[in-house]
């Protein structure tokens, strides 16, 4: 076998894993989700199947594959359908520079292998946001093609958000690249290793907490969750963009929204609170057995991140539209540029 | 805009308080589900269930056919069709009894304008059907609803009690009853 197949191969069984999880998450948290809301609200959230509701996810999942698929009349078929494949391929594959665990490289019958993230690319920032912002597309397509008022209404306000909330994200994250100085995301993980005052949102020259604030309120724009959910608003418009949806080609809409939000969460992970690394250095499983430890702190950071949109999604109520306006530019973009302007500050006094 | 209002605002005071909320919630959980299919709850007495023909403690009905639940029901649900009953001309029964409960709202007037208390509310509500003609029940079906709700029946009523007896003079020429 030559060197090229036995990447492939490598690669593509890593891929699998990667995609295997992720989805295995996505079902995971569409039961968490109802759990922990209903937990909050006093109600108990799905019980009957399974014991105490755990197999609602396979329900869920058989119920929307049987179901009939249904494209409105003079709804745009080819856009109509792609849509969704829009959504959610670009919400897949930012996973593929995520380093889950340290960057080690392994060799496998002579080639050279990293086990921890698909591919280290020295443009990982700038990826995922770029993807990040195609998946914006599948929901204004969504909403445009499914020829309905609601979905219509539903893909404007989308795009109008994005564009309000992608700038900040943007802007957020400068602060961190520009205190490790690189767009690697490896790299960033790599330089906030051994504990939690190394870590972007408490490190030394200007902690990026506030950075932080606001890279987290503009994800949970950005992924369309409450109290930002204007894009499919169901007290205003039905559903917003996939109102005309059903069977399967809805189901790729909620994996996308959900792959969206581990994603987000796996990003703030990276960038803000040290990716694998564990709080205090000997929470740190020694040698060779590092990366166990290392996977599962990861888990702990992006679970928590995602139980924090769960939590918000329980307490807030929706805004409206002018306020999500003017909270964006008003406020929060005044913000981020602060953050560049003294963080650029601090790391020139103290170069690191 | 002073200080602290301004601080509060800074550190997102408010939402933080509503998460507070929400958090206390979910570790002092007490969910005020009741688990419907499985677990019942307990009607109260006066309940406006399913409505049903009562009879008497020697399974006679007691509906004389007078046609006043009919008058009283204001979605037209009740319809009856009276008839003397055979051999005793002065007394009347209710020959068909039919009640489309497609249409019923439960306000419990016939059983108030009932004169002889022939009709009762029971606590039955599981009526869904899969065909709505089920819905539409005639006595046979409505007494039924009677005997499994209402296990204890009234005494029935002893026209030719001794006391009153005296004064009842036309009954003497009714020949006795046979059921």
């Amino acid at each position: 076998m030559n060197e090229v197949a036995i990447r492939l191969a490598l690669t593509l069984s890593q891929i699998g894993v990667v995609m295997g999880l992720v989805l295995l998450t996505v079902a995971v948290l569409t039961l968490l989700e109802r759990k922990v809301l209903s937990w909050m609200q006093d109600r108990m959230g799905p019980m009957e199947v399974g014991p105490y509701g755990i197999l609602q996810p396979v329900a869920d999942g058989l119920k929307l594959f049987f179901k009939e698929d249904i494209i409105p009349a003079g709804a745009n078929k080819f856009m109509f359908c792609m849509a969704p494949v829009l959504v959610l391929v670009p919400a897949l594959i930012g996973f593929a520079v995520i380093p889950f665990g340290p960057n080690w490289t392994v060799e496998v019958m002579g080639v050279q292998f990293k086990p921890f993230v698909i591919s280290d690319i020295n443009i990982g920032v700038l990826y995922i946001l770029a993807f990040a912002s195609i998946g914006a597309y599948g929901i204004i397509l969504g909403g445009w093609s499914s020829n309905s008022k609601y979905s219509l209404l539903g893909g404007l306000r989308s795009a109008a958000q994005l564009i309000s909330y992608e700038l900040n994200v943007g802007l957020s994250i400068v602060g961190v690249l520009l205190l490790s100085g690189s767009l690697s995301l490896v790299h960033i993980t790599e330089s906030q290793v051994g504990g939690f005052w190394n870590w972007y949102a408490f490190a030394f020259p200007f902690p990026q907490f506030i950075a932080f604030v606001v890279f987290l309120i503009s994800a949970v724009a950005e992924t369309n969750r409450t109290p930002f959910d204007l894009p499919e608003a169901e007290s205003e418009l039905v559903a917003g963009f996939f109102t005309e949806y059903s069977g399967m080609r809805f189901a790729f809409f909620f994996l996308g929204e959900y792959a969206n939000m581990i994603l987000v969460s796996c990003m703030a992970t990276v960038l803000f609170f040290g990716g694998w690394d564990a709080p205090l250095p000997f929470l740190q499983a020694p040698g060779d057995y590092a990366w166990i430890t290392g996977i599962i702190w990861f888990a702990i950071k992006v679970y928590s991140f995602l139980f924090f949109f769960f939590w918000i999604r329980a307490t807030l109520p929706r805004l409206r539209y002018d306020q999500l306006m003017r909270f964006g530019w008003k406020v929060l973009l005044p913000i981020a540029l602060g953050n560049i302007v003294i963080t650029s500050i601090m790391a020139y006094i103290f170069p690191g | 805009m002073n200080i602290k209002a301004w601080i509060k605002t800074l550190i997102f005071y408010e939402i933080l308080l509503g998460m507070k909320q929400t958090m206390m919630h979910l570790l002092k959980y007490k969910p005020i589900t009741l688990e419907y299919p499985h677990v019942k709850k307990q009607l109260p007495q006066n309940y406006r269930g399913m409505l049903a023909l009562l009879k008497y403690d020697d399974e006679t009905e007691k509906c004389v056919g007078c046609d006043l639940c009919e008058a009283a029901c204001p979605s037209r649900v009740i319809r009856v069709v009276s008839a003397e009953v055979p051999g005793e001309p002065t007394k009347r029964y209710a020959k068909e009894y039919h009640m489309d409960m497609t249409r019923c709202l439960f306000c419990g007037m016939c059983v108030q304008a009932c004169p002889v208390d022939a009709l009762g509310m029971t606590q039955e509500f599981e009526w869904a059907v899969y065909d709505k003609r089920h819905l539409q029940l005639n006595k046979e079906q409505l007494l039924a609803i009677g005997d499994r709700s209402f296990p204890v029946k009234e005494k029935r009523l002893e026209f030719q009690h001794p006391n009153v007896a005296y004064f009842n003079v036309s009954f003497k020429d009714i020949p006795e009853k046979e059921f």
